[in-house]
């Protein structure tokens, strides 16, 4: 029982906390984004020597 | 296995642009003159080179060109993965690369003229445009022709995906034209019709479709779509998937701590594996039922290429995650059933290829079946000698690891036979060697200490 109390304690704390973390990290725009890649439709063209003429 | 000089590619046949070909082991594209004019403009514009640098596209060199036809060679892919084989993160991938790719031809005063998800492939770590000639020129206020391709292929899929898990992913192995939209709109739940993005792309398109579902005469209007309006769906649909996640995804993560055997034990295996693997120069290496490419990765810096499949999405998804956090470029995941691998599909069943064919094209130096043969044999009912039969279809050499029956999982396997446990009397390890040593020679036996677990290492009888 008192085992039993302690994990469910310990997993109370570790879900609240990550999830107060999160909302503060957020609040703050610490939220680093993963996909890099993905994060826009747009492709930068900054980085490529290409010289697109159409249009 | 190298193809017949000049056999035309069996997925290349609905194109009039073009068609891919095999030139012994090479494969080359040729162009007909009737894309001339796209193709050109396409290269002298430096479209083509500002995709290929972004490592958007396949790159490709010219290898010939007359009035009759160009020849471009594509750089080499070693092993193409179709997208039932995919986990759900790559399927957003590849939808969200067919999105960025249109907003910028269309930017560029072109369009792509279809939304196959066969266009698209992981080739070094990352979802790749494959279909060079897919690209047209823009008409000004045209509608993207190619728009229910897409939903058909990439959106519907998706979305189904979220609500119904990633086994709905496996249903485009038998539409290889896409899901229907009309199935899809029928498959979604009701709420869906509350989302604006999901109300006009999908049941929207549903109702105009069946309503237009009898127009034999193909009497339709010529809808105008301003350049503006398209950007605006593509950046919406765009953000839309970038933004979807599974309903039944678990947390990532910890996969290996379902299994039997301790810290001791996994880095036992672990260290057999990077003594077996470099001594054999292994070059191309495959992980069947690899799960998250733990065994794998322990190899990756010393092997050139990598593949690591498993059954179980979620683990393979898990990878993929992995490969894009860590940047790693010669590891390729995917999702495989072992007892059930992907047939071949599409017209006259050649369209798409078989695993099988796949892998024997790829033949690759060290196939890894860790973990595996227990399910294969206990689950699968797959007699040794059968799955021995499987695995020397294409491997090389072999490393195989047999859970002997005092085996946790091999228990709790047999358990579950209940009265026709005794028909299971077969699965031990001298019947083991005696199926295997039917198609293999035995290079190596070790028994990884701190397991009732064997690793052999095979080669396959020429």
């Amino acid at each position: 029982m008192i085992v039993q109390g302690i994990v469910a304690f310990a997993a109370g704390v570790l879900l609240f906390s990550k999830n107060a973390m999160y909302k503060v990290k957020a609040f703050f725009g610490l939220l680093k984004e993963e996909d890099d890649t993905y994060d826009s439709i747009d492709i930068d063209e900054e980085d490529t020597e290409t010289n697109d003429e159409t249009e | 296995m190298t193809k017949p000089n000049n056999a035309t590619h069996q997925a290349s046949f609905r194109d009039p642009s073009g068609y891919m070909f095999h030139d012994g082991d090479t494969l080359r594209r040729v162009i007909n003159p009737i894309y001339f004019p796209q193709y050109r403009k396409l290269t002298d514009s430096g479209f083509y080179q500002t995709l290929i640098k972004k490592g958007l596209l396949i790159g490709h060199e010219e290898t010939s060109s007359s009035e009759e036809k160009i020849v471009i060679t594509p750089e080499h892919i070693p092993f193409i993965t179709n997208p039932y084989e995919w986990s759900f993160e790559q399927f957003k991938h590849a939808a969200l690369l067919t999105l960025q790719i249109q907003k910028y031809a269309l930017s560029k005063g072109f369009i792509l003229k279809d939304a196959s998800a066969y266009n698209v492939t992981f080739h070094k770590g990352k979802a790749v445009f494959i279909d060079t000639l897919s690209f047209d020129f823009y008409e000004e206020n045209t509608p993207w022709r190619a728009y229910k391709q897409f939903i058909t292929h990439f959106f519907g899929p998706l979305v189904l995906a979220k609500y119904h898990g990633t086994e709905i992913l496996k249903m485009l192995q038998t539409h290889i034209d896409g899901l229907p939209v009309q199935l899809i709109a029928s498959l979604l739940p009701g709420k869906t019709k509350l989302s604006s993005t999901l109300y006009t792309n999908i049941h929207l398109l549903a109702k105009l479709e069946s309503k237009h579902s009898e127009d034999y005469k193909a009497e339709t209007k010529v809808a105008s779509l301003s350049k503006k309006a398209q950007n605006n769906i593509l950046t919406n649909l765009f953000n839309f998937i970038k933004k979807l996640k599974l309903n039944e995804a678990s947390e990532w993560g910890d996969y290996y701590e379902k299994t039997n055997y301790d810290d001791a034990a996994l880095e036992a295996k672990k260290q057999l594996i990077r003594e077996w693997v470099p001594a054999l120069n292994t070059k191309t290496l495959i992980d069947m039922g690899g799960n998250d490419g733990t065994f794998a990765r322990t190899v990756l810096d010393q092997v050139e290429d990598v593949i690591v499949t498993d059954i179980d999405s979620n683990a393979v998804g898990y990878n993929y995650h992995q490969t894009q956090q860590n940047g790693e470029t010669n590891m390729l995941p995917f999702v495989c059933d072992v007892l059930q691998p992907a047939p071949g599909i599409g017209f006259n069943n050649t369209e798409r290829s078989s695993l099988i064919e796949r892998l024997q094209e790829y033949a690759p130096d060290m196939t890894m079946a860790l973990a595996l043969i227990h399910h294969i044999t206990l689950s699968g009912n797959v007699p040794f000698l059968k799955s021995a039969e499987f695995f020397a279809k294409f491997c090389n050499y072999l490393i195989i690891e047999f859970p002997k029956r005092e085996d946790s999982w091999v228990e709790s396997l047999l358990v579950r036979k209940r009265e026709f446990i005794n028909h299971f009397d077969f699965y031990n390890e001298s019947d083991f060697e005696a199926g295997y040593l039917e198609y293999f020679t035995m290079e190596k036996k070790e028994a990884i200490s701190g397991t009732n677990r064997i690793l052999y290492l095979l080669k396959v009888k020429q």
